[in-house]
């Protein structure tokens, strides 16, 4: 499917359910919007998206979900650890890999940018994203355009 | 034999690197195509093959097979673009530039090893 505006709900939850399917082995579904989304101390994972809509893809997380989400990419045993350099790292790649499904669904020329992955405190609004599962936690997606 | 993985994500190389490393290859790393040039000049010889992003800082994976290609000796080098770039018009100037296998991100190992037997670069390949 290839459509011609900008990257929407659907086209991007279809990216990551692909990207937890194939590279994390898990199911994603959207998270009941009725259902509170609890949230810690976390990641968040920014991609630049250009060409005909301009804006970014963004990725945020528990923290102890990004470690999962790492492991899960990387195949480690529950009791494997990584630095968290290595975990910023993959949830980057996550993003990128569904940034790259999302730009390839999209009519036009368009270019992605590189991940960047920072610690953040708090959970994106509500109002502004949307929210998947990983197992029973939520991960928080938005699709921001740049600001006029 | 050697393959080179060329990836701006050390979660990707650790990847790549255990299936080819189960496929036989002794694995070297490089995080840009920069970087792997580099280590490409220190070697006694090159490696049998290259996996290599495409969007990477410093040089992208498209330069640095445009470099191996202008190198005589770095001739013999398989080179295998490892992307999240699914668009055709990308696989085609990948192609263009010298790269012999396109694999596009997500892929699994298996997609991987198929794509090494074509190219007759595993111990039970026939090749093409």
């Amino acid at each position: 499917m290839t459509i011609s505006s900008a990257p929407d709900q659907a086209l991007v939850l279809a990216a990551i359910e692909q990207v937890w399917g194939s590279m994390l082995f898990a199911s994603a579904e959207a998270w009941p919007a009725e259902r509170a989304a609890d949230f810690g101390s976390g990641v968040q994972a920014h991609i630049e998206l250009r060409g005909d809509w301009n804006g970014r893809l963004v990725l945020t997380c528990d923290s102890d979900v990004a470690t999962q989400i790492a492991g899960a990419m990387l195949g480690l045993g529950p009791d494997e650890e990584l630095p968290e350099l290595d975990v910023h790292d993959a949830v980057g790649e996550v993003l990128n890999v569904v940034g790259g499904s999302v730009k390839g669904a999209l009519i036009g020329t368009w270019a992605l940018g590189l991940p960047d992955v920072s610690e953040t405190s708090e959970a994106p609004s509500r109002d502004d994203s949307f929210v998947v599962s990983w197992g029973d936690a939520p991960v928080y997606v938005q699709i921001l355009p740049d600001a006029a | 034999m050697r393959a080179l993985i060329v990836d701006d994500s050390r979660a990707m190389r650790r990847i790549v690197g255990r299936i080819l490393g189960d496929a036989g290859f002794e694995v070297l790393e490089a995080g840009d195509g920069q970087q792997a040039l580099d280590l490409l000049e220190g070697l006694d010889g090159p490696p049998e093959l290259a996996c290599v992003d495409w969007n990477m800082p410093v040089m992208d994976g498209l330069t640095f097979i445009t470099e191996v290609r202008n190198r005589p000796q770095w001739r013999a080098i398989t080179l295998m673009m490892v992307t999240t770039e699914s668009e055709s018009d990308r696989i085609v100037r990948a192609l263009a530039a010298g790269a012999h296998e396109y694999l596009i991100k997500p892929f699994t190992g298996e997609a991987m090893l198929e794509k090494l037997d074509l190219l007759g670069l595993l111990p039970t390949s026939t090749g093409v």
